[in-house]
């Protein structure tokens, strides 16, 4: 199999229990009607992001559930006979954070976004790696869950955080050497779907900046 | 290393493979009127014969695996794109429950399908990509390029949408919805028709009789509004040149650009600008999205298929639905035209300002 080997450029992580607070939206988001159509997804984006140093280039986006606060107030409207918000339905597609990033920062470059279930985050570093050795460029690889939404309690039987996200800026080394394989450094009651990337957020905080992907 | 698409096959409205192409050639739409999403309103739909995206999904892959020269997919990696994935079955259930309890979260994520694939026949690994109605078309992006740093040496590429309440009550909310059959590219379109399809590619590294060569891929993004398209068609235009220079060719090179062509009033305009500005009116245009409508995430994989058969059979499709058109300064041919077809572009644009082109070529 294929191995890259890429340096860590930078990393960053988030999460919370119920709702992440102060992710410095106003800041991030001069523009009042703009930041009033954030989603949670793309509010910790764009943190991530800020925090990572990244502020354009190619994106790859992971998310197993998504805008799951738009889809389910999509089902609740269709349920109730009531009008379906217009930016509800816009703002519930998968690529919905990067793209709200791209808007505001007039990034211009390729998104990717990977919905790959529990191995989310694994799959995101892999396609990191694709787009990082195809380009030679930096990519930002993020990976969020927000699933914070009003019954969650009926589904929930995995996380304790119901806000997280985490984030790295790769860009593809000149050689494997001292590249490590990604180590199980998991942050305990974070979802699954964010654990391969927590733990290579883990590493770079535990000062390692070169790891080994099989693509 | 190259990439070859060697075997295929879809199902959507109009049918199989076979039957797409020939109701395309024929210009005889497979959207119907439909009274029964919208409590208040008709809506124009590709609705499929089938029993659940599942089992539709198994019948169409092991179809293109039985076409093939592998045994089984145990060396295959498997790529798929959906906007909806689990959707469909999980909305029907909340509805009827009117509770999340009897969703299994599983079912509901986008990896639903590829979970239910990769039991079914073993794959070695598996991706899902969701950004909408690029997905599909991203999905083969990806197969190439995974091909061409010798990644991989085969490739599926799935693309699997199946209708849901949510995204037709959704597009209606948007006042995109089509109550008719839609117009690609006339002065007179009023929007589009939301469908659904499965549509199967196996990619792989080596030539058959029978290859067709993805031979580009291009993305960009609009950043532009969430919603609608670059008025000046910048990302359209940044995917197809990207698109272009990763095949090595240039616009002289291609024969017919296989259009999103939605047949929204901000899509068909756009696009337009963005093949008029490029091409001039130096190539053939058409959406087949007037037979099938718009298959969302599977709609790349679907029409991939369209441009495969189109090169074989050596017919540009024809434009359905068009009486007068709205941009005459690009080549919309409203009948087939029979030609030695070398190269297409088929291009996929999605919410967000998602922009995707791939480029598919007769081997040579």
């Amino acid at each position: 199999m294929k191995t890259v080997a890429l340096n860590i450029i930078s990393s960053a992580k988030i999460y919370a229990p119920q709702k992440i607070e102060n992710l410095e939206e106003k800041r991030l988001a001069p523009n009042m009607m703009m930041r009033r159509r954030l989603t949670r997804n793309s509010k910790v984006m764009l943190y991530l992001s800020d925090k990572c140093g990244f502020n354009g280039g190619k994106i790859v986006y992971g998310s197993c559930f998504s805008e799951l606060e738009e889809t389910a107030k999509i089902a609740n409207a269709v349920l109730e006979g009531s009008m379906l918000s217009p930016t509800s339905f816009q703002n519930s597609v998968y690529n919905t954070a990067p793209s709200y990033f791209s808007l505001i920062n007039k990034d211009t470059d390729e998104i990717i976004t990977i919905s790959s279930g529990m191995k989310t985050s694994l799959d995101t570093i892999k396609t990191a790696a694709l787009q990082a050795l195809v380009s030679g460029e930096k990519v930002l690889c993020v990976a969020i869950e927000c699933i914070n939404i009003k019954n969650i309690e009926e589904i929930n039987k995995c996380t304790k955080f119901l806000e997280a996200g985490v984030a790295v800026v790769l860009q593809v080394a000149k050689d494997e050497s001292h590249a490590k394989t990604i180590e199980s450094l998991h942050v305990e009651g974070i979802i699954d779907s964010l654990q391969d990337l927590m733990s290579v957020a883990n590493m770079h905080e535990n000062g390692i900046d070169k790891i080994k992907v099989e693509l | 290393m190259k990439s070859y698409i060697n075997n295929y096959e879809l199902h959507c409205n109009a049918g199989n493979t076979a039957e797409l192409m020939k109701a395309i050639y024929a210009k005889k739409s497979a959207i119907v009127e439909d009274e029964t999403f919208l409590a208040d309103a008709t809506a124009g739909l590709g609705i499929m014969e089938y029993d659940n995206i599942y089992s539709l999904m198994k019948e169409v892959v092991s179809k293109v695996l039985k076409s093939s020269n592998l045994d089984n997919f145990q060396n295959t990696l498997l790529v798929l794109g959906s906007s909806v994935g689990g959707m469909q079955e999980c909305e029907e259930i909340f509805y009827a429950q009117k509770s999340y309890k009897a969703i299994n979260p599983n079912k509901l994520s986008m990896n639903a399908l590829t979970d239910f694939l990769v039991k079914e026949f073993s794959f070695y690994d598996s991706r899902a990509i969701s950004t909408a109605c690029t997905s599909s078309a991203n999905a083969l992006l990806l197969a190439k390029r995974l091909i061409d740093v010798e990644a991989y040496d085969n490739i599926l590429v799935v693309g699997a949408d199946g209708l849901c309440r949510s995204t037709v009550m959704g597009f209606h909310a948007l006042s995109v919805l089509s109550a008719k059959k839609c117009r690609p590219f006339d002065v007179k379109r009023d929007g589009m028709n939301v469908a659904e399809a499965v549509a199967v590619l196996l990619v792989q590294n080596t030539k058959t009789d029978n290859s067709i060569e993805l031979k580009g891929v291009g993305a960009s993004s609009d950043a532009y509004h969430m919603t609608n398209p670059n008025p000046e068609a910048l990302g359209a235009i940044s995917s197809m040149k990207d698109a272009l220079s990763d095949a090595g060719i240039s616009c002289l090179d291609i024969d017919y650009v296989n259009a999103h062509g939605t047949a929204t009033l901000a899509n068909d305009k756009v696009e337009a600008l963005a093949v008029e500005k490029l091409f001039g009116n130096s190539v053939y245009v058409s959406s087949t999205k007037a037979i099938t409508g718009h298959t969302l995430g599977a709609a790349g994989a679907l029409e991939a298929i369209v441009s495969c058969e189109a090169i074989k059979l050596g017919f540009i499709p024809p434009q359905t639905g068009l009486e007068t058109q709205e941009n005459e300064n690009i080549k919309v041919n409203k009948e087939s035209v029979k030609m030695d077809i070398k190269n297409i572009v088929s291009n996929s644009f999605a919410f967000g300002g998602n922009n995707t082109s791939i480029v598919l070529g007769a081997c040579t």
